[in-house]
């Protein structure tokens, strides 16, 4: 592990050498520090400072944790002029994200209901291995509609209404995008997959609003203490890791037509200005929008699961309190060295949290910040916040995504072996619903740090404030 | 081998089409654990890539295609391609999903020793 060098209680450096053309800074504290030996996590921040055109520090929030090339948890600014786009800083997941949506119940009204609520969460939202929905089947130009209008076609098409679009960051539709830009492969892996979870650390959760730390802005927010929420935590499906794959091939040529070394093969990339960038562009922000759709799709279902069990009335007044992405790359604007300047923000595991007043949000949040989702484990809580002007001045608009896992996955499973997760879980009133034992065992509890932690080093450092608290009482797995 | 978020395996054999078989063995391991699939059809796969490891890469994520849109389980990698099977729920138990082959650390080496490979798939 390279060199830190501690700057405070929350920051860390890790200090240019090499062909690192600017340094790294990690925010954690000495505990989350700690988590990372033996990891190449650490690594990962220089590598991505060795990469051409990057402004300010190769960062890494404190869900830091081990990814491919660029670590999850990381984010990396490049100019438009002479930086580079990297399939490996956005990730396989094109805009995997995060969805909540407000039931106006009351958790203790939907306790005695509850089982029932997961059972048909499970069966109307399809979850586990290669899930696919059989009354959702897109024809080419259908699809090729989803990549180019994401959530507003979803919306048009009668999967929520109108009011979800001003609820999800960029209205969950990205411009750029070029659906003659996605392969047949990644279009077949995509055509009957929209409104499904997947695997791995996707899920539908179902919680309530356990505490508030801002009030009046949770209540702004529809936050009430003992509200139902569910969260939804899914992106680009097989169609998403396509697009990553086959952008990896044309990027390692790039990247050797365009003399770029690269310390690992997953950082490949090409100058933004190039056919190979502006192709990737127009690919990655099509799977972004299929993604937006897909978690429309979801949160459209998940209010039919409401409409099921506690009526119609509760399902059309379940709204949406926001969506955002943590693995893609944007062009912002953003203040370096006192002048204004465009950029491409990568994203890998990280949120944009962009501060009160900025014109990107939509009027409702003008005067709060844009709401944050931090997802934690199954077993714990999560959070909400809001995104603040230190996170706008230090990271590029950006903050933590969720807990970052401490466990492997062999190591989880190993744990979990002698023990029934699902049933340990029900003990303390969270029922679990899943496809497969292996994907429960595998995201267990404590194969994830302790988000509390994450956020409060956020909400201490200045890159994020907490508004609510949320703690789980049923999830659907893959 | 150890990997925080996703699983990496190591590779090894004694002759590249070994390799290829470890390396679809640990695929079929990630997506049906140790349910048994047969090399009852085959499927073409085109061999693509500038070297060794690229090869590789691309012989796992065209596996794993054939997963993903056709349920198609490998069983044996074969001169044109990979045997196995339709996936059966009565018969193979789905494990996870694995999104993506990467190529963060991949190599292939070779030599007289055999030969070895590092691959992190993407769960």
């Amino acid at each position: 592990m390279p060199t830190l060098e501690r700057i405070d209680e929350y920051r860390w450096r890790v200090p240019r050498h090499g062909g690192m053309r600017t340094e790294g800074l990690i925010f954690a504290d000495a505990e989350l520090i700690r988590d990372l030996e033996g990891d190449q996590s650490v690594q990962q921040v220089a590598n991505v400072a060795h990469l051409p055109g990057i402004v300010g520090p190769a960062i890494a929030m404190p869900d830091i944790h081990w990814g491919y090339g660029f670590p999850i948890g990381g984010v990396a600014a490049f100019g438009e002029e002479d930086g580079v786009i990297s399939p490996g800083g956005v990730g396989y997941d094109i805009n995997c994200g995060v969805r909540l949506l407000v039931a106006p119940l009351g958790i203790a009204d939907t306790r005695p209901r509850l089982a029932q609520l997961m059972d048909v969460l499970f069966t109307t939202i399809p979850s586990g291995v290669g899930a696919s929905r059989s009354d959702v089947k897109l024809q080419r130009r259908e699809l090729e509609q989803v990549l180019r209008q994401g959530a507003r076609w979803a919306v048009e098409q009668g999967y929520g209404v109108p009011a979800d679009l001003e609820a999800i960051e960029a209205n969950g539709e990205l411009p750029g995008a070029e659906p003659d830009c996605v392969s047949e492969r990644a279009k077949e892996r995509g055509k009957s997959q929209l409104g499904t979870v997947g695997s791995g650390n996707h899920f539908v959760e179902v919680g309530y609003v356990a505490e508030t730390f801002e009030p009046a802005v949770a209540q702004r927010l529809g936050l009430e203490p003992g509200r139902l929420t569910i969260f939804i935590h899914s992106g680009s499906r097989g169609l998403g890791y396509q697009v990553c794959d086959d952008s990896l091939d044309v990027m390692i040529r790039a990247a050797a037509k365009y003399a770029i070394e690269l310390p690992d093969r997953q950082l490949c990339c090409a100058p933004l200005s190039s056919p190979e960038a502006r192709t990737y562009w127009g690919a990655m922000n099509a799977a972004a929008n299929y993604a937006f759709a897909n978690r429309q799709l979801m949160a459209h279902y998940a209010r039919r699961a409401l409409d099921k069990v506690f009526g119609g009335d509760v399902a059309e007044r379940t709204r949406l309190v926001y969506d955002v992405c943590h693995n893609i790359a944007k062009h912002e604007t953003h203040e370096v060295g006192g002048r204004p300047q465009r950029l491409c923000v990568h994203r890998k595991g990280a949120t944009r949290a962009f501060p009160p007043g900025h014109p990107e949000l939509a009027p409702q949040f003008r005067d709060l910040g844009q709401p944050v989702l931090i997802p934690g484990d199954m077993g714990r809580y999560s959070y909400v916040l809001v995104g603040t002007a230190g996170a706008f001045r230090e990271t590029f608009g950006s903050t933590c995504h969720g807990a970052g896992r401490r466990l492997s996955r062999h190591k989880a499973k190993g744990l979990a072996r002698a023990r029934n997760i699902p049933k340990e879980l029900e003990a303390r009133g969270i029922l679990v619903r899943a496809a497969t034992r292996a994907t429960v065992d595998e995201e267990m509890p404590e194969a994830y740090k302790d988000v509390a932690r994450v956020v409060e080093v956020v909400h201490a450092a200045g890159i994020g404030r907490k508004v609510a608290q949320l703690r789980p009482v049923g999830v659907v797995k893959g | 081998m150890p990997h925080t978020a996703d699983v990496a395996v190591e590779l090894r054999a004694r002759s590249e089409l070994g390799l290829y078989q470890a390396g679809v063995n640990a695929l079929r391991e990630l997506l049906v654990g140790a349910s048994p699939v047969m090399p009852v059809a085959e499927r073409a796969i085109e061999p693509r890539g500038a070297d060794p490891t690229e090869r590789l890469i691309h012989f796992l994520a065209d596996v794993l295609y054939l997963w993903d849109t056709e349920r198609f389980l490998p069983a044996k990698v074969t001169a044109s391609g990979i045997a196995g099977e339709p996936y059966d729920p009565a018969r193979h138990q789905a494990q996870r999903e694995v999104k993506a082959v990467t190529r963060h650390g991949a190599r292939v080496q070779g030599g007289e020793d055999g030969y070895r490979a590092t691959i992190v798939f993407d769960v």
